[in-house]
């Protein structure tokens, strides 16, 4: 059973289409790369997925039900903003999260933590902006969830900063789950990515295995990207 | 999963509200020593007594504005801004957010009372103070004993009344922020503007229907029901008046509920 399916989502803000009929289906087990420009609709996507939207036609389903509730007990969501409280200490975030998460894995997010010399005491606006996007991460990635939806992880960071949050991800995630990263920076992420669905202006355009890409492409994701969207 | 999210809500409210009563406390404990102490012939210890005072003053109206200030804020910033995406994508329902913020925002601001009481009994105290309440609080109580049984029922119901009346009305008040807060920003712009003018909307369409209401009730001859209560006794009058004005609160507050989980839940948009 796919863990995200979506079949002619369509999502509008007043006159603008933000996804025009969107059909795709993802399955466990693989890490899938959710590309496209700026302002092609990856967002819009992954916020209908998180049921911070409603749609306005077709339907999405994670984990065979509707988002809400129940799902979000299942999916690891990593917005495109800080959404920690930054008033909070490292330790009551770890105890917010342990919480309202059965699946939360409180070991695992103190060894991160420890590794990046973060004290528990350290609370999270005492922490440079580069800092509390690592904890957000390592929140996310500290969670056995059955989906995580990864909204532009990469984007505004150094490239230090995107090597440990690639590592973070792949080191962390519950390889019985899904991962989708969304992002226009794909030369960064496409030796961790299994598949690929290319969006744009609110149109799946492709949805490959990375392997057929390259076999009957004869380019990487990255050439082929630059391709498609070519200005 | 309510008990948690209030956990955390009297975290993120407390760190700010328990300093703001133990500043009322001290001030409240200076402005006693000021009063009895320095206010007399030297001009250096009436100016410093006078600004102890003031500085009471001021806390007094710090606790209060900022009992509201939070209850408004709360909502803002963890639900409507940044956090939201946090809050939103917890396993917990929209009615238990509504909820959450609507008990805690009704726990400080009858804290903020009891606060109030407490820091005027502080500045009130003086020799002899203890012994006047000790007197005081027996006569209350050797009275309470000569009261007759349905006198003391009464009482404790009207107390109760009172109290689900006021809680209600507290409960109430945050939500027509709330209401007003959740429709301002489901637009895609200017969402604090849009809060304001839809609160003023609220009002102004409550208060039409209110009075249409009335004047209908007017032509069917309704206002005879209340015919009915000069058979009662003065003390079942006043049950009645106050359990009538838990059910006006109950109204009001759930008309505004509704509107706040409407937008919450159909038209969150999250910037």
């Amino acid at each position: 059973m796919p863990v995200l399916e979506c079949k002619g989502l369509t999502k509008r803000f007043g006159r603008t289409t933000a996804l025009d009929e969107v059909s795709l289906a993802i399955e466990p087990g693989r890490i899938v790369g959710l590309l496209g420009p700026n302002g092609s609709g990856k967002t819009t996507l992954i916020k209908l997925a998180n049921g911070l939207l409603t749609p306005d036609g077709g339907y999405i389903a994670v984990c065979g039900g509707a988002p809400g509730r129940e799902s979000h007990s299942l999916v690891s969501y990593l917005p495109e903003r800080t959404a920690i409280p930054t008033w909070m200490t490292a330790r009551q975030l770890l105890d917010f999260y342990g919480d309202f998460y059965q699946d939360f894995r409180r070991e695992a997010a103190e060894e991160m933590l420890d590794h990046l010399g973060i004290q528990p005491g350290q609370a999270v606006r005492q922490m440079s902006k580069g800092t509390r996007e690592k904890v957000q991460l390592i929140m996310v990635m500290s969670r056995a969830a059955k989906l995580y939806l990864l909204d532009e992880p990469i984007g505004g960071v150094d490239p230090a900063t995107r090597d440990y949050i690639l590592s973070t991800i792949i080191g962390n995630y519950n390889p019985e789950a899904a991962v989708v990263i969304s992002t226009h920076l794909i030369a960064d992420v496409e030796k961790v990515l299994d598949e690929v669905v290319f969006i744009h202006q609110g149109r799946v355009m492709l949805q490959s295995t990375v392997d057929d890409i390259r076999e009957d492409k004869g380019m990487s994701v990255d050439a082929l990207f630059r391709e498609v969207f070519k200005c | 999963m309510l008990r948690k999210l209030l956990k955390h809500e009297f975290r993120a409210t407390g760190r700010i509200m328990l300093p703001m009563y133990l500043v009322l406390l001290v001030t409240a404990l200076g402005s006693n020593l000021a009063g009895r102490k320095m206010l007399g012939p030297s001009d250096i210890l009436n100016i410093l007594g006078v600004l102890i005072i003031m500085a009471f003053g001021f806390a007094i109206c710090g606790v209060l504005l900022m009992s509201f200030v939070l209850m408004i804020q709360r909502f803002y910033k963890n639900l409507l801004q940044d956090e939201g995406y946090l809050m939103f994508t917890l396993p917990v329902s929209i009615h238990q957010h509504i909820w959450s913020k609507v008990i805690v925002s009704s726990v400080w601001f009858i804290a903020t009372v009891l606060a109030i009481i407490a820091a005027s009994l502080i500045v009130a105290f003086q020799g002899g103070f203890l012994r006047e309440l000790f007197d005081f609080l027996r006569y209350f109580f050797e009275g309470l004993q000569k009261l007759k049984i349905s006198e003391a029922l009464n009482g404790t119901v009207y107390l109760l009344e009172f109290a689900i009346l006021m809680f209600l009305s507290l409960v109430a008040f945050s939500l027509q922020f709330y209401a007003a807060l959740a429709a301002g920003h489901s637009r895609a712009n200017h969402k604090m503007l849009w809060s304001v003018v839809w609160f003023f909307g609220f009002q102004f369409a409550l208060q039409f229907a209110g009075s249409l209401l009335i004047m209908g009730l007017d032509r069917m001859n309704f206002f005879r029901f209340f015919d009915c209560f000069d058979g009662l006794t003065p003390a079942a009058a006043i049950h009645v008046g106050l359990l009538l004005a838990i059910v006006c609160a109950v109204i009001y507050g759930a008309i505004f509920y509704a509107v706040t989980t409407f937008f919450l839940k159909k038209h969150l948009n999250l910037e």
